[in-house]
Order: structure tokens, then sequence, then C-alpha cells
């Protein structure tokens, strides 16, 4: 079914297309930029015209950013450069004149700044998991320090190795071999939470510690940095960093999506009232469905809401 | 009609359920063998919260691997988990002398529970690629495996991390069930 849809689409696309540029007197592109709501519809809608395109100059242009942004050289006075350059080829292409369609250019920019914005953040996420955890690299540790400190203000840490890392819900006396798979990745999405958003983050450490639905803070917070970077990866979660991110996708925006999902995280494990820590591959699965599910309406906006503590 | 019948014939051959359990000190490598018995990415492994459990058909038999957190607060919860177990499979991070103790006194908790009398015993001595790690025969020494007489066990030298002696330990398994 699915095969003879694609080609179906494959003859009608351009026949469609071609009558519309005919009757509207604008292509694709800009009949995206101009009709569709700002953010997560329009880039979208950008992304994938660019993507059908058959046009040899456009695909050039592709692959080209895509080099770029693998390469996280999508940056600082590259970046205005890289911009200009792709825009002015669409305009040649499509024969689009920038005198009269200033909104276009304004706007197509923002699309290509978000999508290969997106892609170079993928890759600097992933850069950044592999950073296995070492505690002979001062950096680290003092990162790791950091974490104590932004989590229990008021109860010094007594040695490197302690019992004490437990409270905040690493596995044993040393978190070093903890963040496993998710690396320095792992380590910086709990810091980030902890610093930027102390009071839901100690809102979250004190729901971890709850006699009936407590949990291993630390250890849950690494397999949320594992949920977070899947659906970075998979793509699902362009609908929050195109609504969300007014500048170049950065890994701040990252660590924002994470803290965004522990803390709905926390909200959702809370409500269902789990028997005990045993319970938590089902309700993650059942969590990362709802989060999947609501990334699918373009339209979300994704930001934590602070309630009351009333568990 | 007659296609539909022949992949139910399919579906219904005859696999035998086997249960393994999985068990073990955090950070020991569990969660690692599982990925590898189910040919799965082994590079974004997180600390498991609860358990994790696969399917994986091997040797004619349907083996449901059950692999459950080994961090201190979740060992309480193992024993929900013995019924029905047909090989109990330890994991042993071998370089990790520390513990040794420790591990080992957890297995002698297991080995004397009624609900997994006369199980098979498989440990895995994990991480032989670590420059501390004990071989498998003095890790066998050191958790005096050779006293256990109640059952059949087997210690298999194993580094998961790189998908090695992990098949050699699972043919064991197979043929101690066979045998059962």
């Amino acid at each position: 079914m699915y095969w003879l849809w694609t080609y179906i689409s494959y003859y009608i696309r351009p026949l469609v297309k071609w009558f519309l540029r005919k009757t509207t007197g604008l292509c694709e592109l800009q009949r995206i930029c101009y009709g569709e709501v700002n953010g997560t519809p329009r880039i979208k809608g950008v992304e994938s015209s660019l993507h059908l395109s058959r046009s040899p100059q456009i695909k050039l242009l592709i692959q080209h950013l895509n080099n770029i942004s693998d390469n996280q050289r999508f940056l600082g006075s590259n970046e205005r450069e890289i911009l200009q350059g792709a825009v002015r080829t669409v305009l040649l292409v499509k024969q689009i004149n920038p005198q009269i369609h200033t909104q276009f250019v304004k706007s197509f920019s923002k699309c290509i700044e978000q999508i290969w914005g997106y892609r170079q953040l993928v890759a600097e996420v992933e850069s950044l998991r592999k950073i296995n955890y070492d505690s002979d690299n001062l950096e680290h540790e003092r990162k790791l320090y950091d974490l104590w400190e932004n989590l229990m203000p008021f109860e010094p840490l007594e040695s490197r190795v302690s019992r004490q890392w437990q409270d905040i819900g690493f596995q044993g006396d040393d978190p070093k071999t903890d963040f496993r798979g998710m690396g320095l990745l792992g380590l910086e999405n709990l810091l980030y939470f902890a610093t930027e958003f102390k009071g839901p983050a100690s809102h979250v450490l004190s729901h971890s510690h709850h006699p009936d639905y407590g949990y291993a803070f630390a250890i849950v917070g690494i397999n949320i940095t594992s949920m977070a970077w899947q659906l970075l990866k998979d793509g699902d979660a362009k609908t929050y960093f195109y609504n969300m991110s007014k500048s170049l996708p950065s890994i701040r925006h990252f660590h924002q999506f994470y803290c965004y999902l522990f803390y709905e995280f926390d909200r959702f494990w809370i409500e269902c009232k789990p028997e005990n820590i045993m319970e938590f591959s089902n309700i993650r699965d059942r969590f990362e469905q709802n989060i999947r599910n609501s990334l699918l309406d373009a339209q979300n906006i994704f930001k934590i809401n602070v309630s009351v503590d009333t568990v | 009609m007659g296609l539909l019948s022949i992949l139910r014939k399919l579906r219904a051959a005859p696999e035998k359920d086997l249960r393994l359990l999985l068990l073990g000190l955090d950070n020991a490598g569990k969660t690692t063998i599982l990925k590898i018995l189910a040919s799965e990415d082994i590079t974004q492994i997180t600390p498991t919260a609860g358990f994790n459990i696969k399917s994986v058909i091997s040797d004619g038999f349907k083996l449901n691997v059950w692999d459950i957190g080994g961090q201190r607060k979740i060992r309480p919860y193992w024993k929900n988990y013995f019924e029905n177990t047909d090989v109990l499979i330890y994991v042993v991070d071998s370089s990790d002398r520390k513990r040794l103790e420790e591990t080992g006194l957890e297995l002698y908790e297991l080995l004397a529970d009624d609900k997994l009398e006369n199980v098979p015993l498989l440990v895995y001595a994990n991480k032989q690629d670590l420059p501390e790690a004990l071989t498998a025969s003095d890790l066998a020494q050191a958790l005096g495996l050779p006293t256990i007489k109640d059952r059949a066990w087997q210690i298999q030298a194993c580094t998961a991390s790189q998908g090695s002696g992990v098949r050699e330990g699972m043919e064991w398994v197979c043929k101690s069930i066979k045998k059962k």
C-alpha cells in the first residue's frame, strides 16, 4: 500500500506544485513560509519540502549543510555566512526577488538555522555522551562535587567515596561507574537541573525520598538522559526544539529539554502510585509513549509548570 | 487461509520456554550480558532501575532472561523473581576485589533459598579485560564454588563489553537444561 502511495506522489507532487506555482505565483517554500505559523509547523514544512526537492543545486546545498552541522562548524561568524549562502542558493534556484520578498528571506533563514542547528545539536550531544566519566579528570570530579553541593547545600560530603552518594540516588559509594553509556552527558544533565532549576530539582529530589514512592534520583536521572537523547536522535524531539529555541539550538536547550522530562517524569511516577521501584521500566515506557504522543502535536509548547507540592 | 495456517504452525513451533535469572551486584555487567544475548547495541546502557526482560531464541529454547538491578536497595526484591527459575546466572565483576566478599555473601544467600533449590548455577567472571581481574579459576576458589554439592554449577570467564565468553556460558546453560 505504501509503495503505491510513494509511486503516485512521486508523479503527482510536481504537477500539483506546478499548478500552485502558476496560480499563486509563489514557489512551495514561499507558500510554506507565508502560510504556516511560525515555529514547528513552518520549520517542518520547509524541512520536508527541501528534502523532497529534486533540484540538483538544492540537493547539493542540503549535503553541504549536513556536512557542516555534522562537524559542528555551524557556529559564530560562520553561521551568518552559511545562512546567507543557503538563502542565496534558494533565491537563485527558485527565481525569487529578495527585494520584494524580504519577509521570505527572513523566515526562510530562520528555518535553515533551526533545521541544521538541530542536526548539529545531535552531533554535539552525541560527542558529550561518548566521553566516559573519568575519575582522574579533575574537571569531571569538580562537576561531581558541584552536583552534590547544589543538591545537598546543607550537608557537606564527608569524603569522595562515601555512602552519602546514595542519598542523591547513586547506586553505591562511588558514582563514577553509574554514568555508563551516557557518559559526561548524564552528569551535565543532572548538574544543569540542580543549578538552573534549583526549586524543581529539590522538589523532585524530595519526592525521590518519599517513604512509599521513593526512587533513586541520580539513577533515574541517568535513565532520563537516555530517553532525552533517544528522542533527540530519532527526531521526535524536533517539535520541542523548533518551538522553543529562538536562536541556534545549543546544548543549553537540550539540558532544558532534559529538565522538563525529569520534572514531568517525577510527577507521572508519583501519580502512578507505584508499589516499588521494580515498576520503573513499565512506568518509564508509558511516560515515554505519552511524551511521544504530545510531541506529535506541532503546536505543543513544553514548559515546567512548578506546582505546589501536595504529596 | 493456507498461508495463515502455515504461519500459525511456524509460530507454534515447539520451543520450550525457559526462565533465566540474571543477578549480581551493581556494575557487574548484567544488562550488557542481556543485550549481548539479544544482539543489541551495548554502548548506551544505563544503570538498571527495576529490571529488564528479553526473550531470546537459542538452541530450540525460548529463553526469557530477567535482568534485575543489582543496587543494594533493589536486592530485597530479588526474591520476588525466584519462582520457576530454570537457571540462575550470577554475574561478578572480576576486577572489583573490594566487593568480592559482598558478592560472595549475596550469592550464598541466593543458594540457600528454598525457591532456588537444585537450580543450576552459571557464574560469569566478567571484565576479564581489566588488568586487576581475577581469573575464572581464582574467582571460583575465592567464592568457594567447589564446595557446592547440591546443584550443577559452572564458571565462565567473559568480557561482555567485547562480547567474548557470553555464548560459551549459554551453551552450558542449554546443555544443563537438556540433562535435567
